[in-house]
């Protein structure tokens, strides 16, 4: 469980992270999502205490991270793929963070065959692919068999079969009981994973809701409509009071307007359409719509409509 | 990776049990000591301090003996087997200092900070950690390169007819003086590292306040001949801490105002360096995001 109330964190004039409140629930995969820069990795700094909140707090299974008499077994994070030595072998890494807690070889082996490393173990990190990297970074987040887990972008540069590894780890420790906190850019991949999605904006939490409710949130929003007739068409639109924008000469962005209304107006003026689609509703809609505007003024209005 | 990571079967512990794992000082001990052996630079720094120490002293004996008398400066028996098994310190105190940077500037570089940090979330045990585990190294290397320089030149200074007595106070205290200097400027080294968090940097640190800075001040103090200015030169870390291994120095106030340190007051000046720059460490790593 991760707690966080009124979080921010402040860069001299620039805000980072503007006064936040979430919930991350055991048992669920909270997704953490946002354009780069939003401040997701900021955030996840601040909850393992690497970077000190400028206001506000947050705490991880009841108590600020920093006051657990054994943190690693509280939260496991994968918060950089390269926070490790590159001078040391993978095993040699394992083993010096795992003594910190008296954790013996026994579990750095597990870990090492539960992420698929073995036949990198004894090779210094310095050569590690991005994806090995990766792999090395959760191998570290699951030494302590943490309650909470911790993933700043996992899928980052990792094979398609990887991918899909961390999709079902994430998945499979969920359904442990334990909370996970998993932090993309990637809405599709939000999409797969996640059970609930928080989605961060130029520091602000511009949403938080199951993943269902972000999908449904773009539905019925525009309908994409292409007639040789534009022009016309647009004329016609207008009087019945929708809004137009149009990207190319034969294409048009329509909203305030359902698709069969547009087709019986269409039908009605002897208009030729050669496509009517209702926008899809997809996530990745969803998403690009929340950060869109995030950038404007619509945050606050957007943050009480969704909130839980 | 292999088909079997695409099924994730329990992540949990199987035969290894981590119920009972806790953050412990010990076992920040274990985790540094592991640290410490597993990169390569460690290896060849220590590697290099032993070489420098034994061969240097070989080299010089060899010489020494070679010449009429054999005494180095008139210094007698013992005073030659100190000066030849603590001549490499000089050259070695400079590896140490590079390696005392290194052991933590590299996390910073590397980014292993942050994992040490995450599962040491109260930072100062860490860094105490690495301090006490870097210090023993060094100072069981440094004084076994000691001892093997003075046991291997005892013969040959023996030929000379200066045979010394090893284990008489004149001679042992200042050989493991100057392990202990090594030692120091090694931790105010490492100290510098985590106040700077770069390699370069840390480096030009250290050795600019062991090698630079006293040329500086002994230029000005010749030029000027000011008292106030030889003071100084004589309570830097690398002056003072030289006291700990020469005898025969008595600590005094010359009626100039010069002062002269004896090897507890040079030793203990030393120490008050390395007090002052851990403790600005300790507070910039409490206070600093990584």
């Amino acid at each position: 469980m991760i707690e966080a109330h009124g979080l921010t964190k402040r860069y001299g004039a620039k805000i980072a992270v503007n006064n936040i409140d979430f919930v991350a629930r055991p048992g669920v995969v909270t997704g953490f999502l946002g354009p780069n820069g939003a401040g997701k990795s900021t955030t996840m700094r601040m909850i393992v205490g690497l970077d000190r909140p400028s206001a506000g707090s947050v705490i991880v299974n009841g108590k600020p991270y920093a006051e657990h008499a054994a943190p690693l077994r509280q939260v496991g994070a994968l918060l950089d793929a390269k926070a490790v030595h590159t001078g040391r072998s993978a095993r040699n890494h394992l083993l010096a963070m795992a003594a910190t807690h008296g954790i013996g070889a026994a579990r750095v082996k597990e870990v090492i065959a539960i992420t698929g490393l073995e036949s990198v173990a004894h090779k210094r990190v310095g050569g590690f692919s991005l994806g090995m990297g990766q792999r090395l970074g959760i191998a570290t987040a699951l030494l302590g068999d943490p309650a909470t887990l911790i993933l700043d972008e996992p899928v980052n540069g990792l094979d398609p079969e990887g991918v899909i590894w961390v999709r079902q780890l994430a998945r499979h420790l969920a359904s442990e009981g334990r909370t996970i906190f998993l932090s993309s850019h990637l809405m599709s991949e939000m999409a797969q994973t996640a059970d609930h999605i928080i989605v961060l904006g130029r520091g602000r939490v511009i949403a938080d809701a199951p993943v269902a409710e972000i999908i449904a949130l773009s539905t019925g929003t525009a309908v994409r409509v292409r007639t040789p007739d534009a022009v016309r068409f647009t004329g016609l639109l207008a009087e019945s009071g929708a809004a137009v924008t149009s990207s190319a000469p034969d294409l048009l962005e329509v909203t305030g307007l359902t698709a069969p209304r547009l087709g019986e107006l269409a039908a009605g003026a002897g208009i030729v359409l050669h496509e009517l689609t209702p926008s899809s509703g997809s996530l990745e809609d969803a998403y690009l719509k929340l950060t869109e505007d995030s950038v404007e003024y619509h945050a606050g209005e957007i943050t009480e409509k969704v909130s839980l | 990776m292999t088909t079997n990571t695409l099924a994730p079967t329990s992540t949990a512990p199987g035969s290894s049990d981590v119920t009972t794992a806790r953050l412990t000082f010990i076992g920040l001990l274990r985790s540094e000591l592991i640290k410490l052996r597993s990169v390569r630079s460690t290896v060849w720094c220590y590697a290099l301090v032993l070489g420098i120490t034994i061969v240097f002293a070989l080299l010089i004996t060899l010489w020494v003996t070679s010449q009429s008398g054999g005494d180095l400066f008139g210094s007698g028996a013992q005073g030659t087997a100190l000066l030849v098994s603590t001549l490499g310190v000089s050259f070695s105190q400079l590896v140490v200092c590079v390696l005392g940077v290194l052991v933590i500037s590299g996390e910073y570089g590397t980014g292993m900070i942050r994992s040490t940090f995450t599962a040491v979330p109260r930072r100062l045990p860490a860094l105490f950690a690495k301090v006490t585990v870097f210090g023993a190294v060094t100072f069981l290397v440094s004084i076994i390169g000691i001892l093997i320089a003075a046991v291997l030149t005892a013969p040959l200074l023996s030929g000379a007819d200066l045979a010394p007595d090893l284990f008489a106070s004149d001679l042992i205290v200042p050989l493991v003086g100057a392990a202990a200097y090594l030692t120091l400027v090694g931790i105010m080294s490492l100290a510098l590292g985590a106040i700077v968090r770069n390699s370069a940097g840390g480096i030009a640190a250290a050795l600019g306040l062991i090698l630079v800075v006293p040329t500086i001040v002994q230029t000005v103090a010749a030029i000027t001949q000011s008292v106030i200015v030889g003071n100084i030169l004589t309570f830097l870390p690398s002056s003072a801490g030289a006291s700990l291994y020469q005898t025969g120095i008595e600590g005094s106030v010359a009626d100039n105002g010069l002062i002269t340190l004896d090897a507890t007051q040079g030793g203990l000046v030393l120490i008050g360096w390395v007090v002052l720059f851990l403790a600005i460490a300790s507070l910039l790593l409490k206070r600093r995001d990584v």
